[in-house]
């Protein structure tokens, strides 16, 4: 069964056609590649699985649940974690704070016995501290963990984004650029990383990214969107070989 | 149009958890410092002393005990209202500084607070500890329910929904002659194991105490986290998994109550409650003074209070005369009424503006960013004098 | 008095409307400062009264003539919108908008502190009215000069807005308002539009604040929550006008004032005090629960 499953969506803004009957389907443990060229929809798609936008037409499951009119941090709660294109994270916390604040979903204590101070919470508030600092040990982050992000260069921040979304616990992991600003050899890594990730935390992963080596290497299947339409899929290769698709990169410096 | 999907090359091991990882526990934030600073003895030594100053000056100073000074009955009554306007000020900190949430009718939720504990023990005969209860309750209920009326929309709004409160508070609600009593006031009597003023003092000092440790706690759980988190970035926080209306539903709640309690503590201090204190000038009284204590810092919004308390009052320049006249030969008094004409009792109006625009354009960590050295210090840190230091940046929203 | 309830409604509406005149500049004036700042603007209300202080000064004190001391009222209350721009707004440009918020408030503060303090000597204070004439309508309502004067005034400056705002500064001051960045690039300066924006703004404010003040006698804090309370009403005109539209901050206004005085219809004066401010509230949360977008938003929230 696919883990992810948009059907036919479309987005409107205005008069503008954002996405155009997309349909696209993940299956379990896949590595996931959309490419295209700048404006071509793929963030506004990830906003449409994240809840975001709620799209005008179509709809988008998680493994079999029409999860088209959920809030974003419910999608959150059933296995959804995502990063974003600037960085998605309180960035006037600490890296720890974030992974703190990150395991919103897993702490076990109601809000109001947190306020009142209840014995529970203090041993519980000791859990979510070592679990951030495993996530931080595991992606080798251990030491910028009392940083602020915003002194944090911007490689980095990326890094801490992606130990943050882990450590919500997703499923599925949707990553918007995670190799913006890298360059092929940091994206090299990113992929190695990628996989690990994937093997250790039992994942899927769907992932934006403009660095077509990277994306053909490690990704099981690949959509091309340009336009709010899909204009390829299939193997790595064949999209990156595909006619229509060399012609949509022609003159982006990316191919 | 159907993608048929790709079989995974590779199945990764379906360990739901995190692999195990050999290393020492990782230890709690504040002992994460490798080389932690340990206070030398003579450190100890001034740390102590200058807490002993500290508690003396907060818990004997007022009530005359212990003391070289002599004070009236007036001043331990101007130090229960600086307690009572430090958990007022602790109230609109969790608004504002911590859901980013502005409330202009904060004086209508103590004045409700007030008048419902004053009926609730003189009309319905009912204890004291049930009227606060009442009247906390009270505070939690209307804030709540103006702040999921206003979350319809961005948070500009609850402005404007508690500016309107207010003044439907003010001009209907307080004019309710069986509640307030009318023009003479209602009576709000004190229980009698706090009937004098000291007592009372130590009373409201205990409530400031508790609000203390609850505020403390929200901050180091769950709730807090959520909200600094919703704070800066509602988009990045839901992705989080935080519900960020439910989040900040709980901030308009607890600030809420916070401002019951402290009406209702406020009704009992004065004996005689009149709705006339319960104006604008008071709501924006409160942001101000919370504001220039220092948002998100407990102690700076409990001393930036207890100062425009005073100040408001007219007992700070009281305080301070002897001390200006005595060693500076300069009578501060005198300057204000008669070199430029301004009244006491206009003092916190002419001047509370300023420390309000200076700070929010110059020193947006407010009085506790100043101290914050001190603070640190004090809590057996390292003297650093740029303690507290750090400048919040705003945040641009993340694209989605 | 016994009227029937038609006549007192119609009372009730024409009072309304001259008193929403008033709202109208007030709500003009937060809806121009919104659109070009995303500032809810909390002073709006003092330049009108801090205008009102000046102007009677001149009047009373100095002796000057009306025209002058109204001019001299106008002038000071734009200086306080410039000064309030160029001291709390301009240097706060990056922060949040409650940041902001508490900066606006903060001046309202400021500007009552000082009326306290300069004028606490005189308890009560009177501003003479423009024209002491007044009439009575065939239904009974007594409508003044000065108030009928105010609504055309109210008519004069918002034709004279529209008109501006048609013409190629305004225009300009649009796009300004819409991206920062995009006109600073084709060479608006955006510094200069926050300014004149802001002016405007004030002048709207002055405009009320001089124009209302004979209706009654004045204190500290007249216009924001004296005896003519208008920043409440001024906001929920402008909620009306989704915040951005110029002729629905107009049209708001009158409404808000109409709806207001329905508090003076014997149903509710004589059973609830105070019944205007809850009339205002109740009105509040049903167009916050009902119609959050506003009523009048015209083309504005469209363009």
């Amino acid at each position: 069964m696919s883990v992810l499953e948009i059907d036919d969506v479309s987005i409107h803004f205005g008069g503008v056609k954002a996405l155009q009957h997309i349909a696209l389907r993940v299956g379990e443990w896949e590595i996931v590649g959309i490419i295209g060229p700048n404006g071509a929809g793929k963030t506004t798609l990830f906003n449409c699985i994240t809840g975001f936008y709620t799209p005008t037409s179509g709809t988008v499951r998680y493994r079999g649940k029409d999860i088209s009119n959920l809030p974003v941090h419910a999608r959150t709660a059933l296995g959804l974690g995502r990063t974003f294109q600037n960085v998605g994270l309180v960035k006037n916390g600490t890296v720890l704070e974030n992974l703190r604040t990150a395991q919103h979903l897993q702490v076990g204590y109601e809000p109001v016995s947190g306020i009142l101070g209840a014995p529970s919470t203090f041993s519980e508030e000791r859990r979510v501290t070592e679990r951030a600092g495993q996530i931080l040990e595991l992606m080798n982050l251990e030491d910028i963990a009392h940083e602020r992000v915003t002194d944090l260069p911007y490689g980095m921040q990326k890094r801490a984004e992606i130990a943050a979304v882990l450590a919500t616990d997703p499923d599925v992991l949707l990553l918007d650029e995670p190799g913006s600003g890298m360059g092929p050899e940091e994206a090299d890594e990113l992929g190695d990383l990628l996989l690990t990730l994937r093997k250790d935390f039992a994942l899927t992963i769907v992932m934006i990214d403009h660095h077509v080596p990277l994306v053909t290497r490690i990704s099981d299947y690949v959509y091309c969107l340009n336009f709010g339409e899909v204009l390829a899929e299939g193997a790595p290769d064949a999209v990156r070989n595909h006619p229509e698709v060399v012609r949509a990169y022609l003159g982006e410096e990316t191919v | 149009m159907s993608a048929p999907t790709s079989p995974s090359s590779e199945a990764p091991d379906a360990t739901l958890d995190l692999p195990t990882v050999e290393e020492e526990l990782w230890s709690a934030p504040e002992d994460a410092e490798s080389e932690r600073f340990r206070p030398s003895r003579a450190g100890w030594f001034a740390r102590g002393a200058l807490w002993a100053v500290l508690a003396w000056f907060v818990l004997a100073f007022p009530v005359n005990f212990l003391s070289p000074f002599t004070l009236g009955v007036s001043d331990v009554s101007a130090a229960s209202e600086a307690a009572i306007f430090a958990i007022v000020g602790l109230s609109l900190n969790v608004l504002l500084g911590y859901a980013g949430q502005i409330s202009l009718g904060h004086q209508a939720f103590v004045g409700i607070g007030a008048f419902t504990s004053a009926y609730v023990v003189v009309n319905l005969d009912l204890a004291f500890w049930f009227a606060v209860a009442v009247a906390s309750t009270l505070g939690l209920v209307q804030a709540a329910v103006l702040g999921a009326i206003s979350l319809r929309l961005t948070g500009l709004y609850f402005a404007l929904v508690t500016l309107a409160f207010g003044s439907f508070a003010q001009q209907t609600i307080f004019a309710i002659p069986k509640l307030t009593g009318g023009e003479g006031g209602k009576e709000a009597p004190r229980p009698a194991l706090f009937d004098s003023d000291y007592r009372y003092y130590f009373l409201c000092l205990a409530f400031l105490a508790v609000v203390l440790f609850l505020d403390w706690r929200l901050t180091r759980s769950k709730a807090g986290r959520a909200l600094m988190a919703l704070r800066e970035n509602p988009r990045v926080a839901s992705s989080y998994g935080i519900n960020v209306k439910a989040y900040t539903l709980i901030a308009f709640a607890v600030s809420g109550l916070f401002a019951g309690l402290a009406g209702a503590l406020m009704a009992h201090h004065d004996e005689v409650i009149v709705a006339q204190k319960f104006g604008f000038n008071l709501a924006l009284l409160f942001v101000l003074m919370t504001v220039v204590g220092g948002l998100r810092s407990r102690s700076g919004v409990v001393i930036g209070s207890a100062f425009f308390a005073l100040l408001g009052s007219g007992h700070l320049l009281e305080l301070l005369e002897p001390l200006t006249t005595n060693v500076f030969r300069f009578s501060l008094h005198d300057f204000l009424t008669g070199t430029i004409g301004l009244p006491i009792e206009f003092v916190a109006l002419v001047v509370g503006p300023i420390l309000l625009l200076l700070t929010i354009t110059k020193y947006p960590g407010g009085i506790g960013q100043q101290i914050a050295p001190i603070r640190e210090w004090m809590l057996g840190h390292r003297f650093d004098i740029h303690a507290g230091k750090v400048k919040e940046v705003e945040v641009d929203d993340v694209r989605a | 008095m016994n009227l029937p309830l038609y006549e007192q409604l119609a009372i009730a509406l024409t009072a309304g409307v001259l008193r929403g005149a008033v709202y109208a500049l007030v709500a003009l004036g937060i809806v121009l400062v919104f659109r070009g700042s995303g500032v809810f603007n909390f002073a709006q209300a003092e330049f009108g009264t801090t205008g009102l202080f000046a102007a009677y000064w001149a009047l009373t004190v100095q002796g000057w003539s009306y025209p002058v001391s109204f001019a001299f009222g106008m002038a000071v209350a734009i200086a306080l919108g410039l000064l309030t721009e160029r001291l709390v707004i301009h240097p706060l440009r990056d922060s949040s908008r409650v940041t902001l918020l508490v900066g606006t408030a903060g001046v309202a503060l400021a500007a009552i502190g000082l009326q306290f303090w300069l004028f606490n000597e005189t308890l009560v204070m009177s501003m003479p009215k423009i024209h002491d004439g007044y009439f009575t309508t065939p239904w009974g309502a007594i409508v003044t000069m000065q108030e009928l004067i105010t609504l055309g005034v109210l008519a004069g400056g918002a034709a004279l807005l529209a008109l501006f705002f048609r013409s190629p500064s305004g225009l300009a001051i649009q796009a300004a308002q819409q991206e920062r960045v995009a006109s600073e690039l084709v060479g608006i300066s955006v510094r200069r539009v926050s300014m004149l924006t802001w002016g405007i703004a004030a002048a709207l404010g002055g405009l009320a604040g001089i124009l209302a003040g004979p209706y009654l006698t004045f204190s500290a804090g007249f216009l924001s929550f004296g005896a003519v309370g208008s920043l409440l009403p001024g906001f929920m005109a402008a909620v009306l006008a989704g915040m951005r539209s110029m002729p629905g901050a107009v049209a708001g206004g009158l409404l808000v004032g109409a709806i207001e005085q329905l508090s003076s219809l014997e149903v509710f004066a004589e059973s609830i005090p105070g019944a205007g401010a809850m009339i205002l509230f109740v009105f509040l949360l049903v167009v916050l629960l009902v119609r959050p977008q506003g009523i009048f938003v015209g083309r504005a929230v469209t363009a």
